[in-house]
């Protein structure tokens, strides 16, 4: 089944290697190397599973086991019935639904005006959007912090959401200004000759015309809205607001080495994302390219 | 139509970088109004151990880590490259870390590390630096991970290049860029394959390399980060207080948003100095390419 699924998905068309490589020392070494990267890649995660099965009756495990003496799939309805993580799953899906739809419009905004731009102009801004990537979040956290205490929404959901008014990641934008980049100028000039404003030529006629760059950000701002644990941990205090990555951190503190139940909270947490790359991956990156 | 992004670079990008800026030279609770220190913050910077410790720890683990990774994602890329069933499910499982959230991939680290019952404890001797330790389970080898300086260290290093599949997609698409002609001609030349991967696949791939550097230099701040908050909690005797952390703690348990804040603008520094450098380096190296 994994082979399956895994098949294609960074889907790119690449030549084969070099002829000259296939020397006799190297096909046996290659194969190693296969087997050490398949395992290494899959294994973590298999034990975050093989763990999450664990009976938390049993006593602690005192060396490594591949599988536990037994089974059971009772730790996933435990940790949502006796800690709040239905609470912080609900907050989740509603940072998405809010931040993602938000992050397509005003980065496709951005991305479309950005394409239209004189070529001065457009380098500049590209210019200026490839440094604000390359601005690590760990210098921002801190001001934003003061920032945002400023405004009033600290420890608020707004404080998660706040973002998406830029498009999330100055990537997304740049993603959907190459998409607008590749449509025919013609597609454009003819609804503005026919009298239509920009805004209506973003709506009507640019945006049906890069679905695969509206699929492609809705799935990375997806993952990365969902998978977000720095941004909770730096700005939400308040355990109400707490989302679901945090609220697995703080399933933790409250019991260090219950590893079933860690394991179970963080099999809850990566499936998502599996199931939604594994999806996606049929979709836009074949579509895309 | 481009307010919306322009307004947030420069409120949530620009912004921050300036009110670092200010708040650097002032001590600051976040409570109370702001006192100007003037340049107080730095000479404490100066005398702070924990700083000097804590920068020293984030270097290392650039100048370590960093290169490991593109490496590893360039190796992968050329070993996975060809296409078929077999390459395929390999290219999954190399992506597959990359797409565990970062605090279920931290934890189940911590799982994986843990003295007791964790599998690589075997491994974990390699990198005893002599430093006291108790035996913690007297059924196996005791795995030192948490409890030694240096393997602490390698453990973070370990768990930054378990996620180098991403980088591994972004040179298979530079990759498949390069016209297969090339190769064609180069083998009439009677090119090895050595030589191929040397004159022709590298210098093609050397900007897509200049780029992933870049990015993993600045991923590696944040990953380092989230490994010392859940799995080394920045120990043993502070070897993985990387300087990220130590401005964390700096901010969010003592309150003194002012000495952080100092701190990120040093972080600011060292970030562009390397970006900066890399940029040069590789202007250079492309200047000497031409030249020869």
């Amino acid at each position: 089944m994994l082979d399956d699924a895994v098949e294609g998905l960074p889907a790119v068309v690449v030549p084969g290697l070099p002829p000259g490589w296939e020397r006799a020392w190297w096909q046996p070494t290659r194969t190693v190397l296969a087997v050490l990267v398949g395992l290494g890649g899959i294994l973590p995660l298999l034990w975050m599973i093989s763990t999450s099965l664990r009976p938390t009756t049993l006593p602690a495990a005192i060396r490594f086991e591949w599988i536990p003496p037994a089974l059971t799939w009772e730790n996933y309805p435990t940790i949502f019935q006796s800690f709040a993580l239905g609470r912080w799953l609900g907050n989740s899906l509603g940072v998405i639904l809010v931040a993602v739809p938000l992050t397509v419009l005003t980065g496709s905004l951005a991305g479309f005006a950005l394409a239209a731009l004189p070529a001065r102009a457009r380098t500049g801004l590209v210019v200026l959007s490839v440094a604000a990537l390359l601005v690590p979040t760990m210098v921002l956290w801190v001001p934003r912090f003061l920032i945002y205490k400023t405004i009033g929404i600290l420890d608020t959901p707004l404080a998660l959401i706040a973002p998406s008014i830029m498009g999330t990641s100055p990537l997304y934008v740049l993603l959907f200004a190459w998409a607008f980049a590749r449509v025919p100028p013609a597609t454009f000039e003819q609804a503005r000759l026919d009298g239509a404003g920009p805004l209506r030529v973003w709506w009507s006629i640019g945006l049906p015309q890069v679905w695969p760059a509206i699929g492609a950000v809705t799935v990375l701002a997806t993952v990365a809205y969902w998978s977000d644990y720095l941004s909770p941990l730096f700005y939400i205090n308040n355990q109400d607001y707490y989302t679901l990555p945090v609220g697995i951190q703080a399933l933790q503190q409250s019991n260090p080495t219950g590893w079933p139940l860690l394991m179970a909270g963080s099999v809850a947490l990566t499936l998502p994302v599996l199931g939604i790359f594994l999806v996606a991956q049929r979709f836009f990156f074949r579509l895309g390219r | 139509m481009l307010g919306p992004y322009l307004i947030g670079l420069i409120g949530l990008i620009g912004l921050p970088a300036l009110l670092t800026a200010g708040i650097a030279f002032t001590q600051y609770d976040a409570l109370s109004l702001p006192q100007w220190l003037g340049l107080d913050n730095f000479g404490e910077l100066l005398r702070d151990d924990k700083f000097w410790n804590g920068l020293r720890a984030s270097l290392i683990l650039v100048v370590v880590a960093v290169p490991l990774r593109v490496l590893g994602a360039l190796g992968l890329a050329l070993l996975v490259q060809s296409r078929g069933r077999a390459t395929a499910f390999l290219r999954g499982a190399a992506y597959l870390p990359t797409l565990i959230p970062d605090i279920a991939y931290a934890l189940v680290w911590l799982y994986l590390l843990n003295p007791l019952y964790g599998p690589l404890n075997g491994l974990s001797q390699i990198f005893a630096s002599g430093v006291e330790t108790e035996a913690v389970n007297p059924v196996a080898t005791p795995g030192i991970w948490l409890t030694d300086p240096r393997a602490a260290q390698a453990a973070v290093i370990l768990l930054l290049l378990f996620t180098v599949g991403e980088g591994m997609v972004l040179l298979l698409a530079a990759l498949g860029e390069i016209p297969r002609d090339l190769y064609e001609a180069a083998e009439l030349d009677g090119a090895s394959g050595d030589q191929q991967v040397r004159h022709l696949t590298l210098p093609l791939l050397a900007p897509s390399l200049l780029l992933l550097t870049l990015r993993d230099v600045v991923f590696s701040f944040q990953a380092s980060f989230v490994a010392a908050v859940i799995v080394t909690h920045g120990g043993p005797y502070y070897a993985t207080t990387y300087l990220p952390y130590w401005i964390y703690r700096n901010a969010n348990e003592f309150g003194r948003y002012g000495y952080a804040a100092a701190m990120t603008l040093v972080l600011y520094g060292i970030t562009a100095l390397l970006i900066g450098g890399l940029f040069l380096a590789a202007r250079r190296w492309r200047e000497v390419q031409y030249a020869g």
